[in-house]
């Protein structure tokens, strides 16, 4: 129920948005023109509803094409780099985690303070680098390990992932290794640890358990995050997915569109998350 | 907080950016310098743009004017917005959080999943779609000054993630009214005013303090997106010369703008776009090294003292007979 409401609230701010640019428009006209904002929103959902139908006007071909059959070529390919690149995060996040905590305790401080200072490193830098590092590899040995540009028809796959999952996998490091010294001050470590258990054996199978779910909750934050860098990304490589799409045929109905095509798989994703770890683990607290 | 060497490192830093930049600007005035060749024996051997070498630090743009100096003019432009923008997210998200979490108890369900929805567009394009009718300079050229473009982009970039911010705060401010002392403070009469006042925002000022620091490095990365539109702070200069056309341009000589006009020289000069992006790492790295200095400042970390051993008897190692001598002396103070 609770979820249900949450879907349609977030639908209804997701259509809101769309209707925004009008209203900045008017604003700076010096008038606050609510009547075209409800008139703008009321033609986009009207204009967009038969959506098999619904034809945008590409810049690069000069005609209108039509929307559907074209965008989910796009969507898939944004998708499916986003989500490898966030379950790339999650791995290499959880795997750090596990490694540092069984670490003595300054050696962990010092890994720590060093990553940290690497997370503020801005995405576009990343890029730049990784594409930087292949020219200069291939001027020095003639290797070409990844291409560095979308040419044509053909897609990239690993460079981009690579350079999508860094930061994030950062984020969720510094978020979990918090989650887990929480999780170690709990008693049932201790008594754990006073039973005999081995610490690998305490970490892998006992605290995981727990701080994973707390990872997940707080997760949503980094996928946020991951959205505006996959712009960025798709932008630098000349990727043809959803965001390079949006910014050549940009209008609030394409935007909507884009909007949903990564609402509903987030949402789906999230909202089964909870349940499943709200069932398992009725229990705990969960923040 | 002023002894954290963390929060000293990144102050410097950020305050060299910007008074080096009004110091530079009152100098050598707002336009960098300008080398057209570089000759040697009466040629010419290097056009712009100039490599990194002694006469321009970073280089030259394709024009010939000095990377370092634009970056040095354009610090103020970038530094400062980065810095009212959150700001000003943070006067006016704040207080609505703490109505959010204090007077609309009931409504906080829906209204945080309005809030939500942000969640799922990507900040960046969300602004370019929102400011493209501010920044953009159309055909006949802007009816709006540079200063007031500035500050229109500034609210509007403030506004965008207001609801986000709100809620957060809300939620944290949720957290705190169920605490007993809170409790016990509304027993003893306290208004909700008062509660705020007195009880959460001291409580939450660390905390705020905090999400003011991250607002400003996502201000300063927004920005940076902002520029791969080829919108930029302050305005774009398009030319609408259909034959002879410049790129579009950055009116100020703001970071994000030297950035976004030059990232696709990455290959052919790549200190092009390169330096600009690396100062805004530094300052970004600069916000988030004053956050650091500051939580510890806070919260000073309970430095393990290391036992420090007892002053040890010393032990003298004696031989035999040196022993016996001992006990014969001992022995004789004990008799006398």
């Amino acid at each position: 129920m609770n979820l249900l409401i949450r879907f349609v609230f977030s639908i209804v701010g997701i259509v809101l948005i769309s209707g925004l640019p009008e209203l900045v428009k008017g604003l700076l006209a010096g008038e606050l023109q609510l009547k075209e904002y409800v008139l703008s929103i009321q033609s986009v959902l009207s204009n967009i509803w038969p959506i098999q139908d619904f034809a945008v006007f590409n810049i690069r071909t000069q005609r209108d094409i039509l929307l559907f059959p074209t965008i989910a070529e796009y969507i898939s390919y944004s998708l499916q780099i986003l989500f490898l690149a966030f379950a790339a995060a999650v791995f290499f996040a959880m795997l750090f985690t596990v490694a540092t905590m069984l670490l003595p305790e300054p050696a962990r401080e010092r890994i720590k303070s060093v990553l940290y200072f690497l997370e503020s490193v801005p995405d576009l830098l990343v890029i730049m680098l990784a594409q930087l590092g292949v020219i200069l590899i291939y001027q020095q040995t003639d290797v070409l390990i990844s291409k560095i540009a979308v040419v044509g028809g053909d897609r990239i796959y690993w460079l981009p992932v690579l350079c999508l999952m860094l930061l994030p996998a950062i984020q969720l490091y510094r978020l979990s290794m918090l989650t887990f010294q929480e999780e170690e001050r709990q008693m049932y470590v201790e008594l754990a640890r006073a039973l005999g258990f081995s610490k690998a054996f305490i970490v892998l199978v006992h605290m995981f358990r727990n701080a994973v779910i707390s990872v997940f909750f707080q997760s949503k934050k980094t996928l946020w995050f991951m959205l505006s860098n996959l712009f960025v990304l798709e932008l630098m490589f000349n990727m043809p997915g959803i965001m390079l799409f949006m910014k050549d045929n940009i209008s609030p109905e394409v935007f909507l569109v884009a909007v949903f095509s990564f609402f509903v798989p987030m949402f789906l994703v999230y909202s089964l998350g909870e349940w499943f770890f709200l069932r398992h683990y009725r229990g705990k607290e969960v923040g | 907080m002023w002894k954290r060497p963390y929060f000293i490192i990144g102050f410097g830093i950020l305050a060299f950016f910007l008074i080096g930049s009004f110091v530079y600007e009152g100098l050598y005035g707002n336009v960098p310098k300008q080398t057209l060749f570089i000759t040697e024996n009466g040629r010419a051997i290097e056009s712009p743009p100039l490599s990194p070498q002694w006469g321009h630090p970073l280089g030259t743009d394709q024009y010939g004017y000095d990377l370092f100096g634009k970056l040095m003019l354009g610090a103020k432009y970038t530094i400062l917005s980065a810095l009212a923008i959150a700001a000003l997210r943070m006067l006016i998200a704040v207080p609505l959080g703490y109505l959010l979490g204090t007077y609309l108890q009931r409504q906080r369900t829906w209204i945080s999943g309005l809030a939500d929805s942000l969640h799922y567009v990507p900040l960046t394009l969300f602004a370019s779609f929102v400011l493209y009718s501010v920044l953009w300079m159309p055909a006949e050229g802007f009816t709006t000054g540079m200063w007031e473009r500035i500050g229109i982009q500034i609210v509007l970039m403030a506004l965008l993630t207001v609801p986000i911010v709100a809620v957060l705060v809300g939620n944290e401010a949720a957290l705190l009214s169920r605490q007993e002392y809170i409790l016990a403070s509304k027993v003893l009469g306290a208004g909700r005013w008062r509660i705020i006042r007195k009880h959460m925002y001291p409580q939450m000022r660390e905390k705020l303090a905090v999400l003011y620091g991250q607002q400003v490095i996502e201000t300063f990365i927004i920005l940076a997106h902002l520029s791969l539109f080829d919108l930029f702070l302050g305005g774009t200069k398009v030319s609408y010369d259909p034959m002879f056309g410049d790129p579009p341009m950055s009116i100020s000589y703001e970071w994000a703008g030297l950035f976004g006009s030059t990232f696709r020289y990455l290959q052919g000069a790549p200190w092009l776009p390169l330096f600009p992006v690396l100062f805004i790492a530094l300052s970004i790295l600069a916000v988030s090294l004053m956050l650091e200095g500051y939580l510890q400042s806070k919260n000073p970390k309970v430095k393990k003292k290391r036992k420090t051993p007892a002053e040890e008897d010393k032990v003298v190692e004696w031989n035999r007979e040196q022993l016996r001598e001992q006990m014969v002396r001992l022995k004789e103070k004990e008799l006398l």
